[in-house]
């Protein structure tokens, strides 16, 4: 008991610190995310153009797979090349968005692509707009599938955000780094454990959010 | 009125869904259009309401042509009801009904109040399933909401697509029922499509037979059954064309004409008995549940004759010569 308080009361300060640093970064890199993943989704799922969603969501799915410290490492080279900032939050938001798309971008679309067409149909018949569809129809319905890939992503970035520590965006990556490089695991733990703890939390805000923009019709907990 | 003026319909993969359909729909009348899988009658009833365009010919409706309308504004005017879900999931019954009406801008009074309306027209208390969701509904309460949702901002047309096909024989017939007296009560011109040869009988003033994009017949009930017009139509009916006479044949086909005058002023009418507009099935049904031998038969209130059971069952069988009916 003794030993953590007195580790708590020498890294407190900083746990709290990169705390707010490394939700900051996932706060923005988030935001950025859904604004351009959702629209575009919400695009594709309309698009005619079939090859083109085919190279949208491919492209998508190949950033995914590239390693999360090889994503980071080739944005700050490109971005060196092009003579933009290499350190800091730019770069560390620009890896984390890319990284952040493809849950969000795959379940608006599937989620809009898999409403009922007859319910579509119906709505066009009674006289809907092509916009009142999307805005009364079908995001209420899809909407469980699209908080999902929110979801999804937010504790990725939450787990990757950890890296950008090392282009000198900050967060709980410093302290991990910080216990690596003097082998100390009293610092390790110091990052690992608060980066557990905001993932945790943030599934369970978002998990909350998605029930309450659920549509009550939907949610399975109505009595019959 | 609705006026199919020699409408064709090809798809863009090449395929003839209708052919130079021509046919007038009256106002107040119930069209069936009747037909298997494929046989064009959805997607003729679709380009009423521009769901589908036709690829050629007119269709009008009060004499202007459809595809001079605003699509948006045509639908409104339309009410449309389907097979299926249908209703949408995440809306209450209320919120279902209102669409049309809330597209169209009523107020919420008028809104509120039509939705009573409708739901004690469709034979659902307004206060237990007002705030309920379609999940919350069993599959014959569903069909009943898609009903009075494809009523709900009182269309002088209504398109209905095999809106009773998802329910159970039973659910389904009583329906059908509900929904003959109904339509009686709000006087609209239907368009009802059917693959089923009983529920077109029953519901349809006139019945289109279609086959292949083709209409093959367009006839009353009575007419499609006793007079087919080509061998198509004599082998849709096929084995049906036993029951479907005893559906179609009123009473008064086989009442002896004699005795009409002979007893106007019987006082008031028993609560057992036929009247001359009655089916054969109907009347059948009647002497099975009263274990009458005899039972009296009204025409508009007035008593026409008796009729025996033993002259009902020569007809029936007389009927089973007719049609060579096996079953």
């Amino acid at each position: 008991m003794s030993t953590l308080i007195s580790f708590l009361q020498k890294l407190g300060p900083e746990i709290l610190s990169r705390s707010y640093e490394h939700v900051y970064l996932v706060f923005l890199s988030m935001t950025v995310a859904v604004l351009i993943a959702l629209p575009l989704g919400i695009y594709l799922s309309k698009s005619k153009h079939l090859k083109l969603v085919s190279i949208i969501m491919g492209l998508a799915g190949i950033i995914q797979t590239v390693p999360s410290l090889a994503l980071i490492a080739f944005i700050v080279v490109i971005f060196a090349i092009i003579s933009l900032p290499t350190i800091g939050t730019i770069p560390a938001m620009v890896a984390l968005v890319l990284y952040a798309l493809l849950p969000i971008l795959r379940n608006t679309y599937t989620g809009i692509r898999q409403v009922d067409e007859s319910v579509i149909e119906v709505a066009t018949g009674m006289g809907m707009k092509p916009m009142q569809i999307l805005f009364s129809i079908e995001l209420p319905l899809s909407l469980p599938v699209i908080m999902t890939g929110i979801r999804i992503s937010t504790v990725w970035t939450i787990g990757v955000a950890t890296l950008c520590a090392l282009i000198g965006a900050g967060g709980l990556g410093d302290l991990i780094i910080k216990g690596l490089r003097s082998i100390q695991i009293d610092y390790l733990l110091a990052g690992t454990i608060p980066a557990a703890i905001l993932a945790i939390i943030f599934d369970w805000i978002l998990g909350l959010v998605e029930k309450w923009l659920t549509p009550e019709g939907l949610s399975g907990e109505v009595e019959s | 009125m609705i006026r199919f003026d020699h409408v064709n319909k090809v798809y863009p993969n090449g395929l003839k869904a209708v052919c130079d359909l021509s046919l007038e729909i009256e106002e107040g009348e119930t069209l069936v259009l009747l037909g298997t899988s494929g046989s064009g009658k959805t997607t003729s009833m679709k380009m009423v309401n521009r769901l589908i365009e036709p690829t050629e010919g007119r269709i009008l409706i009060e004499d202007i042509d459809i595809m001079e309308q605003n699509p948006i504004e045509l639908r409104r005017k339309i009410g449309y009801a389907i097979q299926h879900i249908g209703l949408f999931p995440h809306m209450t019954v209320t919120e279902n009904i209102a669409v049309v009406p809330k597209l169209l801008k009523w107020s919420g009074d008028k809104i509120n109040e039509r939705i009573d309306e409708l739901l004690s027209l469709v034979g659902l208390e307004p206060e237990q399933f007002r705030f309920r969701y379609p999940a919350q509904l069993s599959g014959g309460q569903r069909q009943r909401i898609g009903v009075a949702r494809a009523l709900a901002a009182d269309p002088p047309i209504v398109l209905m697509d095999e809106p009773f096909g998802a329910l159970d024989p039973i659910t389904r017939e009583q329906l059908q029922n509900e929904f003959i007296e109904l339509e009686t009560e709000i006087k609209k011109t239907i368009i009802f499509v059917t693959h089923d040869v009983f529920e077109a009988v029953k519901m349809g003033d006139r019945i289109a037979l279609l086959d292949a994009g083709v209409l093959q017949q367009l006839a009353t009930p009575v007419e499609l059954v006793e007079n087919p017009a080509n061998e198509f139509v004599d082998q849709f009916l096929g084995q049906h064309r036993f029951q479907l006479s005893l559906l179609t044949r009123t009473l008064k086909t086989i009442m002896p004409e004699t005795k009409q005058t002979a007893f106007t002023s019987e006082g008031p009418v028993p609560s057992q008995h036929l009247r001359a507009n009655n089916s054969l099935i109907e009347a059948l049904d009647l002497f099975k549940k009263s274990c009458k031998a005899t039972l009296p038969v009204y025409q508009k209130g007035l008593f026409i004759g008796n009729l025996q059971k033993t002259e009902l069952l020569k007809a029936i069988t007389g009927i089973l010569g007719e049609t060579g009916g096996t079953t």
